[in-house]
């Protein structure tokens, strides 16, 4: 009974101790819980408020997290949590891509008709972004566990929505299947671990040490299962289905939402999670595994994307390919592809929230289903089309945008990677990584091929609003930047990340 | 005199600007502002090209001129030490009849552009950003900047075939872009290879304390870093990976064990990785100057644009393809460059061949005249590979007499395809009876591209196969039979040139009755003369008195082959006797 008394006002003063590291979250979770207590009044003036509300507190937490300031050294807060810089970047593109969605929804056409649950969509989209928070700095398996599921839960309800439409139902019920049987694997390995080693804090000795001594064939076995409920977050291979049926079916918001938040928190998650394989003398089965999941999702991502006919879909495997792209950056082992898989993260997001609300003005004004729909609309609306055409080569991976910059960093760490340990997994990553933006370019063309080859858009002049355009002229200005001057952001990168070290 | 090379890549990029915020309707004002713009940057390329003295093709800085070198990007990369980037310029003897080229030809291609009614703004702002991009290709001395020049030239194109060419117009378009696109994938995985193995000494110096910020490094202190370097008393972080070109031409500035260095003993597909990159390289360029095989996107892009692009196209857009295998693959991996000479002569034969071939096969004026451009660029890669002073000469004096000349043949073609919306074989006869000044211009146009003395491409033929035909004996790169073999091409463009004139051109004036009904038969406007008489006078001028360019070029391209004969012979013997222990 003393016993547990004393560990008890440890536990406490810990917490009391290392809560400071979890300000943004506490925020989050604060404004969360306001914006749900709020929702329960009918005033519609109160109604009006809450997207702003939900906006300013991702603004505060997005701050905060600039600022930085408030974390407690080093030490993991109970063994569950580490606020290291790796986390605070990460906490700053969650916020970041939490404004974006929010930005985005205030925009959207069929969000504003809905009648019922408008302050439940802000209020999850910040339990989302908490919940990415919580990935970010777990170093605890169950902890990973926990926060994967915050998010999960907060996506199946976000991808209904629109309740009304049939494929949002059919999206968001794949969505939950896939979803739970993923998490079902991912635990099970999860227990493998924690028996095989004793321990569930994967980033310290003890578990590594366990790794060494336990039979080879288990791990490999645990890593796979674990891996699989990665995959499934940041839409890899063989656990990208049901990627391409809720992009189909959620709001566009959500979707530029699923296409950049929880894949920049799984990779993160994996980018802590694989640090204990790195040796590849060991681990070699793992990294085999890894590789060839990487290649398997970057070829299935591309070259399904070729078939599509639907813009939603064709972002959608489009994204499947982008989480191979980062699954490689992740395998350039012992070099420093943290830096790089974090700008590709950064560029990532801007390219994807661009397209996705060019997709959603394209949606709302100019009634594009199918890619023929884009038909003209580049020649009518020029700066619409120039735009779109921004974030596909930048997408495509082409200069003189960041998405070039992107691809080119973590090819480099592949080089390296390969001149380092001989490995020739490595080379043939590079290659069916670079020769495979030729495939992309083949789809990502067809837009622009639309835009400004196709016929005359119906003359009807249809009117786009003022800050549509300046958001797209928003989310494009940092491509063009991150090109030209990378070293800004990365060298500001290093310094963060030092604080890890 | 600072900026001269930035003036010169920026001006239309400037004009570019100005463009984007007239308004669309108005038509002339745009046209004035793009030729101004390219009037400039003539008027500059041809103050650089008399200012130019010609000096020698140097290891280093030094053989090149009115240098231009700035930080751009840096950073460090962890294990990679630091990553530097420069906006670095020069001119050397090879690429000032590049830029003269281009100065030229843009001119005359806006000339051309005058008739364009459609969509006239997009059009001029698309034109100048490729001119930009062009430029920025033969100015750029850092491997980055010229792959973003590169890469960035694919865009403009593509639209400018894709909304303004023919009918099959967006065909044409994606699969120029297509194919280009995968020529610089390759490029580009050997481009991280190279800057990951590759220091800058003079920075890494810098870094190692062994220079003071801002002093010129002497040769005794870049030998210093050398040797360290080799002698692996360098710690990777104090390393300074560069994109630029003339420091990946040193042998001694690379990694002692990366891939790429001569010692590396590590092969892929029982090749040393030199020579697959070497590959790669050449793969990538070749599909940019057509070689055969790869080749079959150009008729096709050249049958779909409009005249004027078509002009840029074969005029100065190839020359990029024969300019990066001079500029980067021969100097960076020359032990490669020898050992695969019989590969290159050999390509470049065949292109002669079988693009004389095709043409003569043609009943498209356009695409004869599409294959003859392969043709007469296999002769580059002829005097290339021959590595002769007179083969390089040769293929550097093709690259600049097959822009003027090629301007002219598509500009002739433009004439009859605005007249009669045609331009088969077959639906003409006999139009000298009716357009005689036309068909001298394009009698001059042919006989000047068949390589009739007098015209600058007898120069360039005449001095590729000099350089052919001694190079078994003055550097064993070539079999002598593939040169015989590439004379034979003379004879072909012969005899497709002549019997399209003799079908074309002469007996009675005979039209397919179809077209006559929209068909304004008239002889040459004042437009019109106003771009093929200049022509004929260059393409005179330099087949008359080659020295003016031979002059520029020449000291550029001895010290060019000598240093691509003497290193390639010292690392391939290197290469091969690390790789066979």
């Amino acid at each position: 009974m003393n016993e547990q008394a004393v560990y008890l006002s440890e536990t406490i003063d810990a917490i009391v101790a290392g809560a400071g590291s979890l300000l943004p979250e506490l925020l989050l979770a604060i404004f969360f819980l306001l914006l749900v207590t709020l929702d329960l009044f009918k005033s519609p003036t109160i109604k009006r408020l809450l997207p702003w509300l939900a906006l300013s507190g991702l603004f505060a937490s997005l701050l905060l997290q600039i600022l930085g300031g408030y974390t407690s050294g080093d030490e993991p807060f109970l063994n569950l949590l580490l606020s290291d810089g790796l986390a605070r970047y990460a906490g700053i593109l969650f916020s970041t891509a939490g404004i974006f969605t929010i930005l985005l929804s205030l925009q959207n056409r069929p969000l504003e008709r809905l009648q019922q649950g408008k302050g439940e969509y802000y209020a999850l989209i910040l339990m989302l972004v908490l919940g990415l928070n919580l990935m970010g700095k777990s170093v605890n398996l169950l902890m990973v566990f926990l926060a994967i599921e915050t998010v999960s839960i907060a996506s199946y309800i976000l991808t209904l929505t629109l309740k009304h439409e049939k494929r949002a139902v059919e999206a968001g019920l794949k969505y939950i299947l896939y979803g739970a049987l993923s998490a079902g694997v991912m635990l099970y390995g999860m227990s493998f671990f924690y028996g095989l080693t004793g321990t569930l804090n994967y980033s310290s000795e003890v578990f590594r040490i366990g790794l060494l001594q336990a039979n080879t064939l288990l791990v490999t076995v645990a890593a796979v299962l674990v891996f699989a409920g990665f995959f499934f977050k940041i839409s890899a291979a063989p656990f990208h289905f049901w990627v391409s049926d809720v992009y189909q079916g959620a709001p566009l918001p959500v979707v530029a939402l699923f296409s950049t938040g929880p894949k920049m928190a799984g990779i993160i998650v994996i980018l802590r999670f694989v640090k204990p394989f790195e040796n590849q003398l060991a681990y070699a089965d793992v990294q085999l595994f890894l590789g060839i999941a990487a290649i398997a999702t970057l070829v299935i991502g591309n070259f399904t994307a070729l078939w599509q006919n639907t813009p939603r879909r064709l972002l959608a495997y489009s994204s499947v390919s982008h989480a191979g792209f980062l699954l490689t950056g992740l395998l350039a082992f012992n070099t420093d592809y943290t830096v790089s898989v974090l700008f590709y993260l950064t560029v990532l997001l801007f390219m994807n929230f661009g397209i996705f609300l060019f997709l959603q003005l394209s949606e709302n004004t100019f009634k594009v289903q199918k890619l023929e729909d884009f038909a003209g609309l580049g020649r009518a609306y020029p700066f619409i089309g120039v735009m779109a055409l921004l974030y596909l080569l930048s997408l495509t991976g082409l200069p003189p945008l960041a998405g070039f910059m992107g691809k080119l960093l973590i090819f480099s760490n592949v080089w390296e990677a390969y001149t380092l340990g001989g490995n020739t997994l490595l080379l043939t990553l590079l290659i069916i990584g670079v020769l495979l933006t030729g495939v992309a370019l083949f789809y990502y063309i067809k837009i622009p091929y639309y835009l400004f080859f196709k016929g005359n858009f119906r003359e009807e002049n249809l009117v786009t609003s003022l800050s549509d355009k300046l958001l797209l002229a928003l989310f494009a200005l940092p491509l063009l930047v991150l090109f030209f001057k990378p070293d800004l952001l990365l060298n500001w990168m290093k310094q963060l990340l030092a604080q890890t070290l | 005199m600072d900026f001269i090379l930035s003036s010169l890549i920026f001006t239309p990029l400037l004009a570019a600007l100005v463009v984007l915020v007239m308004p669309a309707h108005l038509h002339r004002p745009i046209k004035a502002v793009a030729l101004l713009g390219t009037l400039v940057q003539m008027g500059l390329a041809v103050f650089l090209y008399l200012r130019f003295d010609g000096v020698a093709f140097a290891n280093g800085q030094q053989g090149y001129q009115f240098v231009e070198k700035l930080n751009w990007i840096g950073f460090a990369l962890g294990n990679l030490g630091l990553f530097q980037i420069e906006y670095f310029l020069g001119v050397d003897g090879i690429s000032i009849s590049m830029v003269l080229l281009t100065g030229i030809v843009g001119v005359i291609g806006i000339i051309s552009s005058w008739t364009i009614t459609s969509k006239v703004k997009g059009y001029f702002l698309l034109y100048l950003l490729l001119l930009t991009s062009v430029m920025g290709c033969f100015l750029a001395l850092d491997f980055f900047l010229f792959y973003l020049f590169f890469e960035f030239m694919l865009l403009p194109m593509y639209f400018l075939i894709g909304i303004w060419g023919g009918p099959r117009r967006e065909y044409a378009a994606i699969k120029f872009f297509i194919y280009t696109l995968v020529g610089s994938l390759f490029i580009l995985i050997v481009m991280i290879g190279l800057y990951t193995s590759v220091i800058d000494p003079a920075a890494t110096a810098r870094q190692l304390g062994l220079l003071e910020r801002g002093m010129a490094a002497s040769p005794e202190v870049i030998r210093q870093v050398q040797q360290m370097l080799q002698q692996n008393t360098i710690s990777t972080q104090q390393m300074v990976h560069t994109f630029s070109i003339p420091a990946m031409m040193e042998a001694a500035n690379f990694l002692p064990d990366s891939l790429l260095h001569v010692m590396s003993r590590i092969t892929l597909w029982d090749l040393p990785v030199r020579f697959i990159a070497f590959l790669l390289l050449l793969a990538g360029f070749a599909i940019k100057v057509p070689v055969v095989p790869v080749h079959t996107w150009l008729p096709d892009a050249h049958v779909e644009a409009p005249t004027p692009i078509s002009v840029l196209l074969a005029a100065i857009l190839l020359k990029v393809g024969g300019y990066g295998l001079i500029r980067i693959v021969y100097p960076v991996f020359p032990d490669a460059a020898t050992y695969f000479s019989v590969l290159v002569g050999g390509l470049g034969v065949l292109s002669i061949i079988y693009g004389a071939l095709n043409a003569l096969a043609m009943n498209d004026l356009k695409k004869l005249i599409a294959y003859s451009s392969v043709s007469h660029m296999g002769f580059v890669l002829l005097g290339l590979a021959s590595l002769t002073t007179e083969g390089v000469n040769g293929a550097v004096y093709m690259m600049f007499s097959h822009g003027i000349i090629s301007a002219m043949l598509f500009l002739v073609v433009g004439v009859i395809y605005d007249r009669a919306h045609d331009r088969m074989i077959q639906n003409f006869r006999g139009l000298a009876n009716v357009m005689p000044a036309y068909t001298t211009f394009v009698v001059i146009a042919f006989f000047a591209s068949l390589g009739l003395p007098g015209f600058s491409g007898f120069i360039a033929e005449l001095l590729v196969l000099i350089g052919g035909f001694s190079a078994p004996e003055a550097t064993g790169m070539l079999p002598r039979w593939l040169t015989i073999v590439a004379v034979f091409g003379l004879l072909l463009a012969a005899a497709y040139y002549l019997w399209a004139l003799q079908r074309m051109f002469f007996g009675k004036f005979w039209m397919f009755p179809e077209l006559r009904e929209s068909a304004v038969i008239t002889d040459l406007n004042t437009r019109e003369y106003l771009m093929l008489v200049p022509l004929t006078l260059l393409a005179l001028l330099f087949g008359i008195f080659p020295h003016l360019l031979l002059d520029k070029i020449g000291i550029a391209v001895n010290g060019f082959s000598e240093l691509v004969l003497q290193n390639g012979q010292e690392q391939l013997n290197i290469v091969l006797s690390t790789i066979v222990p």
